[in-house]
């Protein structure tokens, strides 16, 4: 009996506490929608650009002198949510922009909703050429597949002087599917040959079968633009059989994973990426670096940084348009000439991609360092 | 007037009724509402669908994302114009017939089921050959076999870059059009001798083989059943979110589905109606949970992730409290509704 009067007061108790919830207040402010993935299979870059977007919130809060807030909707890595949380955003929230998905599949379920709805939409990280294919309203901070495929061969043929290369491609991700079809088109074109073509999957250990054609095709260079679990693991096996040419691969090396898991064998591994610290000269970028190392404790990372530039060029973009109105922020976005982001000086294409320079990388001694900068 | 006659007068009220809310939705709700009720519309035909091999022959099929997936490229490729398609393949060309042809919606959907029955035809030899946990694994199989060859065919399905730019055919009338299309057919079979034999098997094969039951025959025609909407549904979802790329489909779709029959009640259409509105709507609902809230003085940040737990709890509590689902195996009837309210 007393269990149950106990019962009965706690349920008033909480049905009290609710009676004074209230969704934080929003008046006056100017929202910005943001969906991530911040559960799921992708989460962990969703956190990233949330981390990333946190940082360049406290550093520019206002525009057009009232306060942005940003709403985070969820995606659960999934395309149903994410057209979901898109409408929401709109609908609901009622937001004048919006920022994300950090995956090009995800993204291309929710920008045709804002396309219809005439809301601009910037994400940080969606590098498939066909997410702003098409779409007026649909911009993206990083620069697309074919092109960061382009630099790579270029700096393959230039650079590193090769003249064949061995292609591994991880046929379960679109972006690795871009990056290496980018780079046979161009290599081939700058007189390179590409002698052996080989297929993995995510998730894959063993890569011996594919390693083993590599060897004996004797490439110069191998190009393997996968993400950084299987870069390292066929770097380590690579090692393993004495094949000693150098590994070219795109950004999706760009973790720390990569070296705890690669170890020695991941030692001059090079890469093209959107992003480095001593690559990054704008003030701006000092500034973010500087904030996001205190605030995290932890080296500013590429997702972080772009999640930063696509807030910092919206509210460039609503600056310059002096409104909160769709169309209006969307032709500011469209019109931004050497924007000086965290992630290098950036002008907008007529397509709603960046025009921006590649960052090439490299491992040494355990640590990435900067190569070279090759620009548009 | 005969109970018979009764129902069947009730029964095309609801559907009326049903379209008369369709009707407010689309003319004073919000975009938000309107694609919340086409996924649950696309869920019940999935669930509804899946409930038949599942619940009612009591087969444990874990590979309808393969179906979906069939049944979701085929639409995509039917109704893509070819200069849409000719933007998006920038790897690798479409092969022909392909590439030129374009079929309205209605063909496109029509098409999408036959392709996936086509499919679960080739395959129901190899897994009603064996029963049980084998029967989990080779379905689920095949289900991980299809998603590979959409990674891998990039001439067909553009590899894992995916398909875009379809059009959002998917109205509400469509959507649920098809899951009340569905209902009624699967609840037909069910309540028909066919119905009846699946469920003997579903109890015991053996007996009911030495009734002369064949379990082969009629555990094909369920799972061709099954696909043929799967099919459908999958072309209902291609064109409701736009854009399909084989992460769309991997086996985390089925377990959804999974997780939509048993907490409805395995076995039953009713329960996988419920399940599936359920899903759907809260999903979206819990969201609430996820945004920052200040409660009197307290102010909570959303934590990302939240409804996810929240909704686990949601689920060990049904199962804890209805241990075979919200309905069990019982179905909704209008002489049960009757009997209540008559007190008896």
């Amino acid at each position: 009996m007393k269990g149950k009067v106990i019962f009965k007061f706690f349920v008033l108790l909480v049905a009290f506490c609710f009676c004074f919830t209230a969704p934080a207040l929003a008046k006056g402010k100017i929202k910005i929608g943001v969906y991530l993935p911040m559960t799921g299979a992708v989460a962990a870059y969703g956190q990233m650009e949330w981390n990333g977007l946190q940082v360049a919130h406290e550093m520019e809060p206002k525009v057009l002198g009232k306060d942005i807030e940003l709403v985070l909707v969820d995606t659960k890595s999934d395309k149903i949510e994410a057209a979901n949380a898109v409408s929401r955003l709109i609908e609901k929230e009622k937001v004048v922009a919006i920022i994300g998905e950090a995956i090009s599949g995800n993204t291309m379920a929710g920008n045709p909703i804002s396309e219809a709805a005439k809301i601009p939409s910037i994400s940080p990280t969606a590098t498939n050429p066909l997410v702003t294919q098409g779409k007026k309203y649909a911009f993206r901070a990083c620069f697309i597949d074919p092109f960061q495929g382009q630099v790579a061969a270029r700096f393959a043929r230039n650079n590193l002087k090769a003249k064949t290369a061995a292609v591994i491609i991880d046929i379960a991700q679109d972006y690795c599917v871009g990056l290496a079809n980018f780079f046979v088109k161009e290599f081939v074109k700058m007189g390179g040959k590409v002698v052996s073509t080989t297929y993995i999957q995510t998730g894959d250990q063993d890569f011996t079968a594919q390693l083993s054609a590599v060897q004996a095709a004797k490439p110069d260079i191998i190009y393997a633009p996968n993400y950084y679990t299987e870069d390292a693991l066929m770097a380590k096996q690579a090692r393993d059989l004495g094949i000693n040419v150098p590994i070219l691969t795109g950004d999706g090396a760009q973790a720390d994973e990569l070296i705890k898991i690669g170890g020695k064998a991941v030692e001059n591994m090079y890469f093209t990426a959107h992003f480095h610290k001593k690559a990054a000269t704008t003030e701006l970028a000092k500034k973010y670096i500087a904030k996001f190392e205190s605030k995290y404790k932890k080296e500013a990372d590429a997702f972080g940084a772009l999640a930063a530039d696509a807030y910092f060029l919206l509210v460039d973009a609503i600056k310059r348009a002096g409104s909160t109105d769709g169309t209006k922020i969307r032709d500011a976005l469209a019109s931004t000439k050497n924007f000086p982001g965290v992630s290098g000086v950036i002008t907008m294409g007529p397509d709603g991609n960046p025009i921006k320079s590649v960052v090439i990388n490299k491992v040494e001694n355990g640590k990435f360092v900067y190569v070279t900068t090759v620009n548009p | 007037m005969t109970k018979e006659r009764r129902n069947l007068l009730l029964n095309i009220a609801s559907i009326i009724s049903v379209y008369i809310i369709l009707w407010f939705f689309q003319k004073y709700g919000t975009e938000y509402q309107i694609r919340i009720l086409n996924n649950m519309a696309v869920f019940i035909t999935l669930a509804v669908s899946y409930n038949l091999v599942n619940g009612i022959c009591g087969q444990l099929h874990l590979g309808p994302n393969a179906f979906i997936t069939i049944g979701a490229y085929t639409a995509a490729l039917l109704t893509m114009s070819p200069a849409e398609k000719q933007m998006s393949f920038i790897i690798k060309p479409l092969i022909w017939p392909f590439s030129v042809i374009q079929a309205p919606f209605p063909v496109s959907l029509i098409a999408a089921g036959i392709a996936a029955t086509i499919f679960a035809f080739l395959i129901s030899f190899p897994v009603f050959r064996v029963r049980g946990d084998y029967l989990a694994i080779v379905t689920l199989g095949f289900g991980e076999v299809i998603r590979v060859l959409c990674n891998a065919l990039q001439s067909v399905t553009n590899g894992p870059l995916g398909l875009k730019g379809l059009k959002p055919y998917t109205t509400i009338w469509w959507s649920w059009s098809i899951a009340i299309f569905t209902v009624i057919v699967i609840q037909k079979l069910i309540n028909s001798s066919w119905g009846r034999a699946m469920k003997a098997i579903r109890e015991n094969e053996i007996a009911a083989q030495a009734m002369g039951i064949n379990p082969f025959k009629h555990l094909m025609m369920a799972f061709l059943i099954s696909a043929f909407f799967s099919g459908v549904a999958g072309g209902l979802l291609a064109h409701l979110i736009t854009t399909i790329s084989p992460t769309l489909f991997t086996f985390f779709l089925t377990f959804n589905l999974l997780i939509i029959i048993v907490v409805g009640g395995l076995g039953s259409t009713t329960g996988a109606v419920i399940g599936a509105m359920l899903f759907a709507w809260g999903g979206e609902a819990l969201r609430v949970v996820e945004s920052p809230m200040d409660i009197g003085p307290v102010h909570i940040p959303g934590i990302p992730g939240m409804r996810m737990v929240l909704f686990s709890v949601i689920l060990m509590l049904v199962i804890i409290f209805a241990r075979r689902g919200i309905t069990g195996r019982n179905e909704f009837s209008w002489d049960w509704l009757f009997s209540k309210l008559s007190g008896k």
